[in-house]
């Protein structure tokens, strides 16, 4: 199968090439018909994302085909050619395959693991067929690498560990807390991504919410738009007694949050943990709070350093992944060789069958005293010559096809046991 | 016979040992399976060792402390095993398995526990009780290591391994309290019986016995850590930290058993 991938993406290509090349679906339907009618592909497969903009293709004259897609492209967008031309690169075959797979499998992503690319492909693949573009090749390539990509997120953690300070401070309070179900939280102070902290926490069963805010209004506004509970900003020091978590990000000079205030929370809290999450810079909770037993206290800093360590976490396991869609690209090819050298194999055996049965025949018609036991070894041997003989070039026709070389056997095959036409 | 079966269950046990400590740094599912597989293989073959010990004896196979200890054994796998379903603790057997280990290896020593003008079903039940509290509390001592483990990465912020690996310090603490609250009963049950036999065997509950004293200890230790759960609120770390310190109690009462001269000792 002829096909290839020719493309620009955020590892090689500015940002600048890439919005300039970017194509919306209307485009991308035109410019797919367009390059369908000059027959030069016999499939094609246009992925237009911020990150990359990728043509896949099967033609039989690969160097031409993507030549003549690019120059259209560029001409689409008004891009100088020779700009795209210096930053495209191409996969052919194998590589291709390997290329889908790691691309829809979000393993060729900026942040690998993340979450979108996979339905990017998905619509650029219902739009090319939409657009008729897609034949037996291109869909069998493209389902397969929706199910790789399925397999890597469900059996390596590449897209498990938050990459955002929010979600990071959830996935913390879970390991504090194992569920957060009925775990109270308390929000001091205003601001979006501690807002966001608190809806990703309700979500994941935190009941029940309290804000407080120097402006009375303004805890009320947001309590109103958690549905949580606005408590007096004075009051602070009881509301500590009863939450489990605390998100801050007030935006007071001075800490809100004294360590000997929580001493004394503490006492009374049975050996309840207490997190904090400090977001406010700068910081909310004094300093040596942290070192109270029973409390976990974490500042942006300390929030991006776990994020951090959940990226070097997702590089771990793209390694795993890597080497899943390796074993998937070896599978899926083996088993494309095997469909092109199949009917040569069918019909190589069917050829040694037929020369097999007619010469038993006619030996046995030679012998009519023979009793069932020579005929039944006469059956067996020529059956056992058959497969010995047979064995050497079917094997060697499955190898050249994995080696993606198989062409030139086939040939050679056909030739030398009459085969016919192939 | 149960020598051969007991050799290839310790053989088991080593593998699947390996095992579970190579998933929790290498965090690859097939060694976790790998590793249940070869729990499972040595715990059945443990089970029909000890079987076959109890048929030739004719008795329970605790008439010495290498037979009692490798019963805490099978009792301590046994626990392991369900104890991760029940918790979906994958990195259990990394913390219990070791233990268990070398518990095994010393059963191989074979010393007599009682003499074999001793007996009766009271005694059987002392030993028993006393061995299933023993196990219980080789699992609190793994979940209070762990919860030290995972409590050190959340209060230091540098994330490891071992912060992805391990579970939440709730659950780690849940566990600690259960298995504290399981053993307990057993142990001080076991004590019980012990002490009143005791009165009765060897005419004094004091009579100087190594073994007997540091039990006493080991039980002093576990009462005051559940008062505590249950009245003080002592979660989490100063639990752990009494956990370990029973345990060690624990582990000094089964060595006096088996070095110092005794009532339990011959």
């Amino acid at each position: 199968m002829p096909l290839f991938v020719a493309g620009l993406s955020h590892r090689n290509a500015p940002v600048e090439l890439r919005e300039q090349l970017a194509v919306d679906e209307d485009k991308l339907r035109e410019l797919l018909r367009d390059i369908a009618a000059t027959g030069i592909v016999r499939e094609a497969l246009i992925l237009s994302t911020c990150n990359r903009v990728e043509v896949y293709a099967v033609a039989d004259v690969p160097g031409e085909a993507r030549a003549t897609t690019f120059r259209r492209l560029c001409r689409h967008r008004g891009v100088e050619p020779a700009a795209v031309e210096a930053v495209l690169y191409t996969h052919a075959d194998g590589d291709a395959v390997r290329h889908v797979f790691r691309v829809a499998s979000s393993l060729d992503s900026m942040m690998i693991g993340e979450p979108q690319i996979l339905g990017q492909v998905k619509d650029a693949f219902a739009l090319a067929q939409s657009c008729e573009a897609v034949g037996p090749a291109l869909h069998t390539l493209f389902t397969q690498a929706f199910a790789v990509a399925k397999k890597v997120r469900t059996e390596t953690e590449i897209a498990r560990h938050a990459v955002s300070v929010s979600f990071a401070a959830v996935e913390l309070a879970k390991k504090i807390f194992a569920g957060l179900d009925g775990k109270a939280v308390l929000l001091v102070g205003a601001g979006k991504m501690s807002e966001l902290a608190a809806r990703h926490l309700v979500e994941q069963g935190a009941f029940p919410l309290y804000v407080a805010n120097r402006t009375w209004a303004r805890a009320q506004e947001m309590a109103r738009a958690l549905a949580g509970t606005a408590v007096p900003f004075d009051e602070l020091a009881t509301a500590l007694a009863t939450v489990d978590i605390v998100i801050a990000s007030t935006g007071a000079p001075e800490p809100v949050i004294r360590r000997d205030t929580v001493q004394r929370v503490i006492n009374g809290r049975r050996g309840r943990p207490l997190f904090f999450i400090d977001i406010a810079v700068p910081r909310d909770v004094e300093d040596t709070v942290d070192s109270l037993d029973g409390v976990y206290c974490y500042d942006i800093d300390d929030l991006k350093q776990v994020v951090d360590a959940n990226i070097r976490e997702r590089g771990r396991e793209a390694h795993r992944a890597e080497a899943l869609v390796e074993r998937e690209v070896a599978k899926f090819l083996a088993r494309l060789g095997d469909v092109e050298v199949i009917p040569t194999i069918v019909s190589l055996r069917e050829r040694l069958e037929a020369i097999r049965t007619g010469e038993v025949k006619r030996t046995l018609a030679r012998l009519p005293g023979a009793t069932p036991e020579t005929r039944e070894a006469i059956e067996a041997l020529s059956t056992a010559i058959v497969n010995k003989i047979l064995h050497a070039p079917i094997t060697k026709l499955r190898e050249s096809s994995r080696a993606g070389s198989p062409r030139s056997w086939l040939a050679l095959v056909h030739e030398l046991f009459g085969l016919g036409r192939q | 016979m149960h020598q051969t079966l007991l050799t290839l269950a310790i053989i088991g046990y080593v593998a699947a040992t390996g095992l579970a400590l190579a998933y929790l740094v290498q965090r690859e599912e097939v060694l976790h399976r790998l590793a249940s597989l070869a729990t499972m293989a040595a715990w059945v073959l443990h089970t029909v060792a000890l079987l076959a010990l109890a048929l030739d004896l004719g008795r329970p196979p605790l008439g010495s402390l290498s037979e009692a200890v490798s019963v805490a054994v099978w009792v301590v796998v046994l626990l392991e095993m369900w104890l991760e379903r029940r918790y979906g603790l994958s990195v259990l057997g990394a913390f219990v398995l070791p233990v268990a280990l070398v518990f095994s290896l010393q059963s191989t020593a074979t010393r007599p526990l009682i003499g074999p003008t001793l007996g009766g079903v009271w005694l059987w039940v002392h030993i028993g009780l006393a061995l299933v509290g023993i196990a219980a509390f080789v699992l609190n001592f793994a979940g209070a290591v762990m919860y030290l483990l995972q409590e050190r990465q959340l209060k230091g912020k540098r994330l490891g391994t071992l912060y992805y690996t391990l579970p939440a310090l709730a659950t780690l603490d849940r566990l600690t309290y259960r298995t504290l609250a399981l053993g307990f009963p057993f142990l001080t049950t076991g004590l019980i019986l012990g002490v009143l036999w005791a009165g009765a065997a060897w005419g004094s509950v004091f009579t100087f016995d190594p073994l007997a004293l540091s039990s006493y200890v080991a039980w002093a230790v576990y009462a005051a850590t559940l008062a505590g759960r249950a009245a003080g609120g002592w979660h989490g770390r100063r639990g752990a930290y009494f956990a370990i310190l029973g345990f060690a109690a624990l582990v000094l009462t089964l060595g006096a058993g088996l070095f110092l001269p005794g009532r339990h000792g011959g």
